[in-house]
């Protein structure tokens, strides 16, 4: 195997096997299509049962994250008799808005092109609650036929009826270590070591890794064959949400939408959604563009919460649910290689996700039952999995769908924004418009600026130096103490709503890890990481597992909801993110 | 001499959940109890462990995992407890409720229990938690027991020994943080454990697989269980907020001082 | 109303414990005729000190005097049968727990267990381990009741005259019991009398400030505090979980000092919890601490927000080596 330390370290150890026809990296919305899809093809025709195994490195698997609202085109057409009601927390959406969130208290970052059109807004008397609403939602955005969900209660909805019809095993808190890679094929996948068993290796004729953006498996795969010429992995944010139980009497109805821009920096966007039962989420994207070495998601997403817009609703409400995961946005940009002799990539790993319309669950889906429905076309003209076949079935079919259109128009929609905000919205504008004719150019920051150099407009760089020093002796957050400085207000805990990090993850994510495995996260130079003034990986890192500490960060495993920031955010790729066990514990996110 | 373990367990709301009663049309219910996570029952958990680890210890030995639980929620909690140790499931399908009748439910235990073919009762062992995580009355497993004509029973197990004339030695927790320690003749007898001395088994795919054959087949014809509540004239969470005094920027000398203080009662 | 039986277990020299005297008032507070049901070896001497009923009925003998199910629930089923008593109290001590629930199974009646406060109208008891709470009555008869220690005041008054009914039953029991033991060979940390709980959280094993853990000193500043302040030991259990998994923790946990919605639900008058972190699950290890104070190093904790009198803001390993030295 090629690559560095993935939590199984001792290749010479010797490890259980077992056979099995197919095997699935990961249980999401991709693998919840092909499975379903599959699953309804089973048995074959000539009574052919082949033995399905999907391994999912959470404790359960209504464990997953997203925000979702989605047009859900390919899920309807898995079910196409959908009753929103018999998914909890799932609502048809019935009024949508975009708006553009004023900064209402002088603390955000924002360029003076930002603040003119800010003053012209409001010496228009055009807003309300210091958000502007956009008249109308460019059709490339609207979800209006769509569904608002929760990603963990769909999970499970779906994980049931695949288990109950028999044909496939779901197995969760079973973390998938490694490809089993022979040469040009894979022939399986080794399961994650426990300090009383090592993995063990299940061998099959089929693959499928759909283990997210930032899956162990398909970063592996994609480390030994490479990505296609001119793809790449580059663009990624981390999205956070809470879901909130609203005040009593509040006047929101379920399937109410809002998308924002503008504010808590103008380079983050965010969502509320409503859902049944007076629940609402919450959430925020801080992408790999917004230049800042302190992406501290979590504090962010509590001032979004505090704008007015948003604080009318949900004040007095309390939280029931957090969680965190990073988006793969190349979208097609990254997608790495589909397939390969022995195994197949489906979901956001593959590169599914479309940048422009902000939708990733309903195409993570349709990938998954195209494969499914390959899959079975395969077995039923007894044909093995190579890549070619594959190819001729998987791709071909990917090619041909809307997938593949409208993920062409969104390739390169988001570029604008390595140029700022606006070049970004005019970007996404015109790409969507023109179908992905035009667009503006922009490539990613090579280096994340210093620390003194990002916030030296307001504070001096030895002030810098004195934050800096006072963390590392308190132990507190750097992060933090360079927002208050900066002018960001302390956040009013409530004990309800606005908690702490650490309730959060308490109250809302459940966060857990089982003993007896090893740290999943670690450093390949500790050199490199002394010498490293911003630890952007500290401040992103979305359950406080890694905290700053003299030589390298310290990583607390049973924090760690795996959102796999930390790896895309150590420019100097240091950081080793391996599979592991454990994470968030609830059902709602 | 070998042994027939027939571990009752329920499953429970997974123990960071949030919890809050709410009315529902059969009585009281948790809301969004049905979207809760689930696990097995801890106490329950352990007494599966130690039946596992005895039925390896003793060949020729047989575990029965006795649920009664709404089948699908089942279904999901068994994809992990599946993966830690080998049984055969019997299942019920009714409410996991911890505002349910125990004598209902001790009913419907004791019928399926009667009802696994080959069970030979001279050997049985009947196994399950000394509290549940929802009733948590402790007093569902007696019940079984006696309406399947057990006379020995032991509450609080932390361990159990067999001797070599199959004599049973157990630990049982009592006051004062000490354990009682019996010796029973042998099977049958209930034995609702405590945590027991053995750690939770990591998942295996194997055990797993293994446990599949009977899983599905069982959750799949498992019957309904008659399972009722009696009346309550209120539910609600404790009242328990309290005013809090926090001290910060205090030297750890002076709190240790103020500590002490408050410790001797002065 | 229904006659009351409430079943007692003298110790060998006859005398009640508190909550035995507990049960009685609690079965006079509902105003039915009052019996009292004896279990042991030496029923006559209770007979002797026991008030508060009209009746005593015993079940005597060596076989009773120990704690057994079979022998125990045989004696009281005699006894409810003796007595047609249509409820059954008795004070939720280990004996009575083990028994009463096959009883009530016996009799064809109902049983409810740790019941915290009693009334004519109904009864109380925690559900979810101590996180709901509810109040409830029934139909069924007999129904049994066991009481948490509290549940009522202890009953005062006269004793009864000495008289009471010998009970005959016949018990051939297969269980011997040969005696209580302390868990483990090393220190008694449970101490159900101390005037403290400790509370050790999971913080103690993490890695401190200095980005390294200090397990071995957490060990000996925790067992310094049980020592110095006679406390009794309670933990989270995240580290009992850890310290019985052979990893680099601390020896003397085990499972029976676990507190919270897993483990134990412990009273005492005071109790001071440090380093731990946590929401309602862990914080019903404390729902019977009168006064608490908590040491953590975050003011916003939800362990210690509403639920302490007192959060002291500060590192717990300073404060506990300081602390130590104060009480030795």
């Amino acid at each position: 195997m090629s690559m560095e330390p993935s939590g199984n370290e001792s290749p010479a150890i010797e490890r259980p096997s077992m056979d099995v026809d197919i095997v699935c990296a990961g249980f999401g919305p991709a693998t919840g299509g092909f499975l379903t899809t599959l699953t309804r093809g089973l048995p074959l025709e000539d009574g052919t049962l082949p033995q399905v195994m999907c391994y999912e490195r959470a404790d359960d698997i209504g464990f997953g994250v997203s925000g979702v609202v989605t047009r859900a085109r390919g899920i309807r057409a898995s079910f196409p008799e959908l009753n929103p009601d018999e998914i909890p927390m799932a609502a048809p959406v019935r009024e949508e808005k975009v708006l553009y969130l004023l900064d209402p208290i002088g603390a955000s970052r924002r360029s003076f092109t930002l603040k003119s059109a800010d003053s012209l807004l409001r010496a228009a008397g055009v807003l309300d609650h210091e958000a502007f609403e956009l008249p109308l939602i460019p059709a490339f955005l609207e979800k209006h036929d769509g569904l608002v969900m929760s990603i963990g209660q769909f999970n499970q909805w779906v994980g049931q009826q695949i288990m109950m019809s028999g044909m496939a095993q779901i197995w969760p808190g079973m973390p998938v270590a490694a490809p089993l890679i022979d040469g040009s094929r894979v022939a399986g996948v080794q399961l994650l070591d426990h300090e009383l068993q090592p993995g063990m290796e299940i061998k099959a004729a089929l693959t499928v890794v759909g283990d997210g953006p930032v899956g162990p498996v398909g970063r592996q795969l994609d480390e030994h064959f490479g990505m296609p010429e001119g793809h790449e992995k580059r663009e990624w944010a981390v999205g956070m949400k809470m879901v909130i139980d609203l005040p009593e009497g509040s006047p929101l109805e379920p399937g109410m939408v809002l998308h924002s821009f503008g504010y808590p920096e103008p380079e983050i966007f965010g969502f509320f959604y409503v859902h049944p039962g007076n629940v609402a989420s919450a959430g925020i994207f801080v992408p790999s563009w917004f230049d800042s070495p302190v992406r501290t998601t979590y504090r962010y997403l509590q001032h979004f919460l505090q704008h007015p817009y948003l604080w009318r609703y949900v004040e007095g409400g309390r939280l029931r649910s957090w969680g965190a995961k990073t988006l793969n946005e190349a979208g097609r940009r990254g997608e790495p290689h589909l397939v390969g002799d022995g195994w197949a990539r489906i979901g956001e790993g593959s590169g599914s996700t479309n940048v422009l319309t902000g939708s990733g669950v309903d195409e993570a889906w349709t990938t998954g039952t195209q494969l499914g429905e390959a899959v079975l076309e395969l077995l039923r003209e007894k044909k093995p999995f190579t890549k070619e076949n594959l190819e001729a079935t998987y791709v071909r079919r990917r090619r041909a769908s809307w997938l593949e259109q409208e993920s062409l128009t969104a390739e390169k929609s988001r570029d604008g924004f390595h140029r700022g905000i606006v070049a970004g919205m005019l970007g996404m504008a015109l790409a969507g418009f023109s179908h992905g004719r035009l667009h503006i150019p922009g490539a990613p920051i090579e280096h994340m600026p210093k620390v003194e150099d990002f916030f030296s407009e307001r504070i001096p760089a030895a002030r810098v130096d004195e934050i800096r020093r006072e963390a590392a002796s308190s132990g507190k957050p750097l992060h933090d103490a360079l927002m208050d400085a900066w002018g960001w207000p302390a956040i009013p805990y409530d004990g309800q709503l606005l908690v702490t990090q650490q309730d959060a993850l308490l109250m809302g994510g459940k966060v857990q890890a089982a003993p007896g495995y090893a740290d999943h996260v670690a450093f390949r130079d500790e050199a490199l990481c002394a010498s490293c003034g911003g630890k952007t990986c500290v401040s992103v890192c979305s359950g406080q597992a890694l905290t700053d500490a003299p030589e390298r960060p310290a990583f607390d495993r049973e924090k760690c909801i795996h959102c796999g920031a930390c790896m895309w955010n150590c420019e100097r790729e240091n950081v080793v993110f391996m599979a592991g066990a454990g994470g968030l514990h609830s059902a709602e996110n | 001499m070998s042994y027939h373990i027939a571990v009752c367990a329920g499953i429970v709301p997974d123990p960071l959940q949030t919890l809050e009663p709410v009315s529902g049309p059969q009585g009281p219910a948790l809301k969004n109890e049905m979207m809760l996570p689930a696990v097995l029952d801890p106490w329950a958990a352990h007494a599966l462990y130690e039946a596992s680890h005895l039925a390896k210890n003793v060949p020729g030995s047989k575990v029965y995992l006795v649920s009664l639980a709404p089948k699908a929620k089942l279904q999901q909690v068994l994809m992990t407890m599946a993966q830690k140790v080998a049984f055969e499931l019997v299942a019920l399908d009714g409410p996991s409720s911890g505002f349910t009748e125990s004598a209902d439910v001790a009913s419907a235990l004791a019928a399926a229990i009667e009802a696994i073919p080959g069970l030979d009762r001279s050997q049985l062992l009947l196994f399950g938690g000394w509290e549940s995580a929802a009733r948590a009355a402790g007093t569902t497993l007696a019940m079984v027991g006696e309406r399947l004509g057990i006379t020995e029973q032991f509450q609080g197990v932390d361990a159990l020994k067999v001797g070599a004339d199959g004599s049973l030695e157990i630990l049982e927790r009592v006051e004062g943080g000490k354990h009682q320690v019996s010796v029973c003749a042998g099977a049958p007898a209930v034995l609702g454990w405590a945590t027991g001395s053995l750690p939770e088994p990591p998942n295996s795919p194997q055990t797993g697989m293994q446990n599949m054959r009977t899983v599905m087949p069982a959750l799949q014809k498992a019957k309904p269980a008659q399972v009722g509540a009696h009346a309550f004239l209120s539910v609600s969470l404790p009242k328990q907020q309290r005013t809090t005094r926090i001290v910060k920027d205090v030297p750890a000398a002076e709190v240790a001082r103020e500590i002490a203080a408050w410790i001797r009662g002065s | 109303m229904e006659t009351i039986l409430v079943l007692l277990h003298p110790d060998a020299e006859g005398a009640i414990a508190k909550a035995g005297l507990e049960a009685i008032a609690a079965a006079h507070g509902l105003g039915g005729e009052v019996i009292i049901g004896l279990v042991g070896g030496n029923a006559a001497g209770a007979a002797k000190v026991i008030g508060g009923a009209g009746r005593v009925l015993a079940v005597e003998g060596d076989a009773f005097s120990q704690s057994r199910y079979a022998t125990d629930a045989a004696a009281a089923q005699a006894l409810v049968a003796a007595s047609k008593a249509g409820i059954v109290m008795a004070p939720a001590t280990s004996r009575w727990s083990r028994c009463l629930a096959g009883v009530a199974q016996r009799c064809g009646g109902r049983i409810d267990s740790h019941i915290t406060a009693i009334a004519p109208e109904g009864v109380t008891r925690w559900y979810y381990r101590q996180r709901i709470e509810a109040t409830f009555t029934r139909a069924e008869l007999p129904w049994f009741l066991l009481l948490e220690s509290g549940a009522a005041s202890a009953w005062q008054g006269a004793p009864c005259d000495g008289t009471f009914e010998r009970i005959a039953v016949e018990a051939a029991p297969r269980t011997e019991v040969k005696g209580v033991v302390s868990p483990g060979a090393g220190e008694q940390t449970v101490k159900p009398e101390a005037e403290l709980l400790f509370v050790a959280g999971a913080g103690w094993t993490k890695k401190q400030k200095d980005g390294a853990a200090h397990v071995e000193r957490a060990g000996e500043l925790i067992l310094g505090i049980v020592r110095t302040a006679g406390a009794s030991l309670g933990s989270s259990k995240s580290l009992v979980d850890l310290s019985g998994e052979g990893q680099a923790v601390l020896p003397f946990l085990s499972h029976l000092n676990q507190v919270g919605q897993t483990g134990s639900t412990p009273r005492h008058p005071k109790g001071l919890a440090t380093c731990c972190h946590g929401e309602e699950p862990h914080v019903v290890g404390w729902r019977f601490i009168q006064d608490r104070r908590a040491v953590n190093l975050d003011a916003n904790c939800g362990w210690a927000r509403g639920k302490a009198d007192v959060l002291y803001v500060a590192d717990a390993f300073e404060v506990m080596e300081e602390l130590n030295r104060l009480l030795a």
